[in-house]
């Protein structure tokens, strides 16, 4: 039965609630698991669970899980021959898709061309535009030299503007410029912390949207020609660009629109030979979509469009990485009920700062519809050398009130002790009548702390 | 390894081999390049008296097990597949008994043509061998325990 499989054990180079769930959706395909950790990730569930578990180097993620070198080793040493990169970390690193490939292994992603061409907005950009996704009005390429040109593209697009790095992304390397006196003083200076952060001074200049809401499309490609969409995700209670609650679908948006779009970006994965699953990140205001970025991995957020659709999307990410078919048809794939995710951080509630440490009650709630996905249990001690997610709850119902109101009392049973956590946020999001309403932008989260800090 | 072979020093057992046979020639004792990321190449050429002069001072030892009751735990530096012998010898690097210096060679991790070496951290003698010959070995995994000489 494994003979004609391309691997048949699997190496998962992440850890946290992303390693879990890789391994396992392994677990569930009859592939073995390799966990590699760090030393501060030594009592870990998925390392405690896994088939073989293989120390690869210090707390630092620099010499453990963004050690390329100590990765390709790990995997050949544990008899591994493909390698799931999760979220972050590798994960969107063209050179470590290649080199994983061209040491004869399977990375579990995209190509590392596709993972190149979207790592570079312009590029991502114009891809996009060739393929029929719409893009936020702007510059369409980098910016021009001569001051007079930028100011002219500018007036053409209309202030206010933001002036972004072609090499950043998450937030990093942009500037808002609300003034065309402002507006060269801006270039300038986001050009030279480009070159410092990104080694790329490389901008570009889009109309800068005032109000609008993050919404996502999730695709699954495989590698006989057929690209899927999987529906939209609402993400736009955010703070700091880091995402805090999701859900699916998008609410106050016609699902014929959101069709519209996901058939165009469908489209785009066939364009450009696009592998595996993927997400097409927008800003949409006013009845519009404006591709902001791709990201090129499974995200955090994937969950709720797999309530939603039926689809697991980390098995079809195993399935399509063995050069398997995919089974699903888009007109098999329906959206039913509703889904929201909440992350659950370890932090303070109201200073936001990290609250590493043991864990010394978890208590984890139930119930119909309720899924928690999560590697912490009672008596782990939260490591502070990463970051602060510590698993996710997420809710389905048929409706957004069911999904909010099963929601909230999964929150209210929920008893961790030892650490804080951002429970007592998500509760206080969920009674938020904006929140109840839907469709919030993706300052009202800011905003929203802003007042509530203020005397 | 794939790319940046800069980032540890790559040698096969053979080229080993040779440098320590250079070493031994020049009357070198030892070498040692390290990498930018601390992994380190680590020869030390054949030294056949010290380990009778181990066997020798290993009565007077045993006399201070009581006031040594501090161990150290010689712990890997990487990961890879644990020997305790050098391939090429017969002899293993540090047996249960024997006295090394800290820095001496104690252990091999091998991955592919990679020998990583586990060096002692302290002068002392090696009183117990707590991992397995043979075995794929992960960093930070004690190896073996050791009575550092300066806590007798």
């Amino acid at each position: 039965m494994t003979d004609n499989r391309r691997f048949n054990r699997v190496l998962i180079a992440n850890r946290g609630e992303i390693a879990l769930r890789i391994q396992r959706a392994c677990r569930q395909l009859g592939l073995e698991t390799v966990a590699v950790y760090s030393d501060a990730d030594r009592e870990s569930r998925h390392v405690q669970e896994a088939d073989i578990a293989l120390c690869i180097g210090p707390a630092a993620a620099s010499r453990s899980y963004l050690d390329q070198d100590g990765l390709l080793l790990a995997t050949r040493a544990t008899g591994a021959t493909a390698i799931h990169p999760g979220y972050g970390f590798l994960s969107e690193n063209a050179d470590f898709a290649d080199a994983v490939e061209e040491a004869g292994l399977t990375f579990i992603g995209p190509t590392g061309t596709s993972i190149r061409m979207m790592g570079d907005k312009i590029t991502a950009k114009r891809t996009m535009l060739a393929a029929g996704v719409p893009c936020v009005p702007g510059s369409d390429g980098p910016l021009p030299e001569s001051p007079d040109e930028i100011l002219a593209l500018a007036e053409k697009v209309g202030f206010p503007v933001i002036v972004k790095a072609s090499g950043g992304g998450g937030g990093r390397g942009m500037r808002v410029v609300h003034r065309a006196e402002d507006l060269i003083e801006a270039v300038g200076l986001t050009s030279r912390e480009a070159q410092q952060a990104f080694g790329n001074p490389t901008l570009y200049l889009e109309k800068f949207m005032q109000k609008p809401r993050h919404i996502e499309i999730q695709v699954l490609c495989d590698t006989h020609g057929t690209a899927l969409w999987l529906g939209a995700r609402d993400c736009s209670l955010q703070r700091r660009h880091q995402k805090v609650l999701e859900e699916a679908p998008p609410p106050g948006i016609d699902p014929a629109v959101i069709a519209e779009i996901g058939e165009r970006c469908a489209e785009a994965c066939r364009h450009i030979g696009y592998r595996g699953a993927g997400t097409f990140e927008f800003l949409y205001e006013d009845g519009v979509f404006a591709f902001i970025e791709m990201n090129t991995r499974v995200q955090v957020e994937h969950p709720v469009t797999e309530q939603i659709t039926d689809v697991d999307i980390v098995a079809e990410q195993l399935r399509i990485a063995q050069g398997d078919r995919l089974t699903i048809r888009q007109e098999d794939i329906v959206f039913r009920g509703h889904a929201i995710e909440c992350r659950l951080n370890a932090e303070d509630g109201l200073t936001f700062l990290p609250s590493p440490g043991t864990v010394t009650r978890w208590d984890l709630p139930g119930g119909p519809g309720i899924r928690v996905d999560s590697h912490v249990v009672s008596g782990y001690t939260i490591p502070p050398y990463y970051d602060s997610l510590i698993g996710k709850i997420i809710g389905y119902g048929a409706t957004r009130e069911e999904a909010i109101a099963r929601l909230q009392v999964a929150l209210a049973e929920m008893k961790v002790e030892g650490i804080s956590t951002n429970i007592d946020l998500h509760q206080d999001l969920l009674a938020n009548p904006t929140v109840r309403k839907g469709s919030m932008d993706i300052h009202f989260l800011e905003k929203w702390l802003e007042e509530r800090a203020a005397p | 390894m794939t790319g940046s072979a800069s980032q540890i020093p790559s040698f096969d057992t053979d080229e080993i081999a040779s440098i320590a046979g250079m070493l031994a020639q020049a009357g070198l004792e030892s070498f040692e390049i390290s990498g930018p990321d601390g992994t380190r190449l680590f020869i030390k050429t054949s030294q056949p008296e010290p380990q009778s002069e181990t066997r020798h001072t290993q009565p007077p030892l045993s006399k201070k097990t009581n006031a040594a009751n501090t161990c150290r735990a010689v712990k890997t530096p990487y990961f890879g597949v644990l020997t305790f012998t050098h391939p090429l010898r017969d002899t293993p690097f540090a047996p249960v008994g024997s006295h090394v210096k800290a820095d001496d060679v104690v252990a091999l991790l091998t991955l592919e043509t990679l020998q990583i070496p586990v060096v002692a951290s302290v002068d002392g003698e090696v009183i117990e061998i707590t991992a397995q010959e043979g075995e794929l070995t992960g960093f930070g995994t004690e190896i073996m325990k050791m009575r550092p000489t300066s806590a007798a």
